[in-house]
């Protein structure tokens, strides 16, 4: 399986659903959509990880990087995730404590 | 076969042993690997879940080391060997030659995510053998 990415957007967010895993190979792909929907313009991502099998240190640092490329445009980046194994990743590298993590679409378009 | 994988059996019925090639879209086959041994040891799904991303992301760190680019972080060539054992605990060893810097080098893709962390973290039996030659990565769990 390699990794899938579709972008749509929704009440001013842009909404980035990823399946598959996000692992030393397939990051790059990740990196380069959110520099893309940077460059457009797109400043709140929501980034849905609901299908998402496997998430490593380097799928972690797009994240991070996608994070703060946002944040230098006054942006917001939100993520998805009700997996206990990726939630598991989020704690133990301090993670958790940095992202605004929700349980569903609706959960994380509603916070203002 | 996938190119540049070359699994290997080792003499015991309880040994597998994996060499790559240094290429990052071999790590998901050693992934598979390690969840298949973790899983002949276990039935326990986040124990196997561990070990998977463990070895993933250990296979990946050395992987990556030789194509972290600009870093002077490496000095890598050859594969990346990943050597299971399974007796009273299950014990990975992964090994490449070359050393790797054990930390983040400030221009790499992990961008403030320290990897090492998240194996220290993740591993309670987890250590780090670096010198000019060789890098080597241990881990165990117990089992059964």
């Amino acid at each position: 399986m390699d990794l899938s990415l579709e972008t749509r957007h929704e009440d001013g967010h842009t909404i980035i659903e990823v399946g598959g895993e996000i692992d030393v190979y397939t990051a790059p792909k990740l990196r380069d959509k959110i520099t893309e929907l940077v460059g457009n313009g797109d400043y709140h991502l929501v980034i849905d990880m609901e299908k998402v099998d496997f998430l490593d240190s380097t799928g972690l640092g797009v994240l991070v990087g996608g994070l703060k490329k946002v944040r230098a445009h006054d942006g917001s980046m939100r993520l998805i995730c009700n997996q206990e194994r990726l939630l598991k990743i989020f704690r133990i590298t301090g993670l958790a404590k940095v992202f605004a993590i929700h349980s569903s679409q609706a959960d994380a378009l509603s916070e203002r | 076969m996938l190119p540049g994988v070359r699994p290997r059996a080792i003499g015991t019925a309880t040994g597998v042993t994996v060499s790559i090639a240094r290429d990052p879209a071999l790590v998901r086959t050693v992934r598979l690997v390690a969840a298949a041994v973790a899983r002949s040891a276990s039935f326990d799904e986040e124990f196997v879940e561990e070990v998977r991303l463990a070895v993933g992301e250990a296979c990946a760190l050395l992987v990556g080391s030789a194509t972290a680019a600009g870093t002077g972080a490496s000095t890598a060539t050859g594969p990346v060997e990943v050597r299971m054992d399974l007796d009273e605990r299950l014990r990975v060893v992964v090994s490449a030659s070359g050393s790797v810097a054990v930390g983040d080098p400030p221009t790499s893709d992990i961008d403030g995510v320290e990897p090492w962390a998240l194996l220290r973290g993740l591993i309670e039996d987890f250590s780090i053998s670096v010198d000019t030659s060789a890098t080597v990565l241990s881990m165990s769990w117990p089992v059964g």
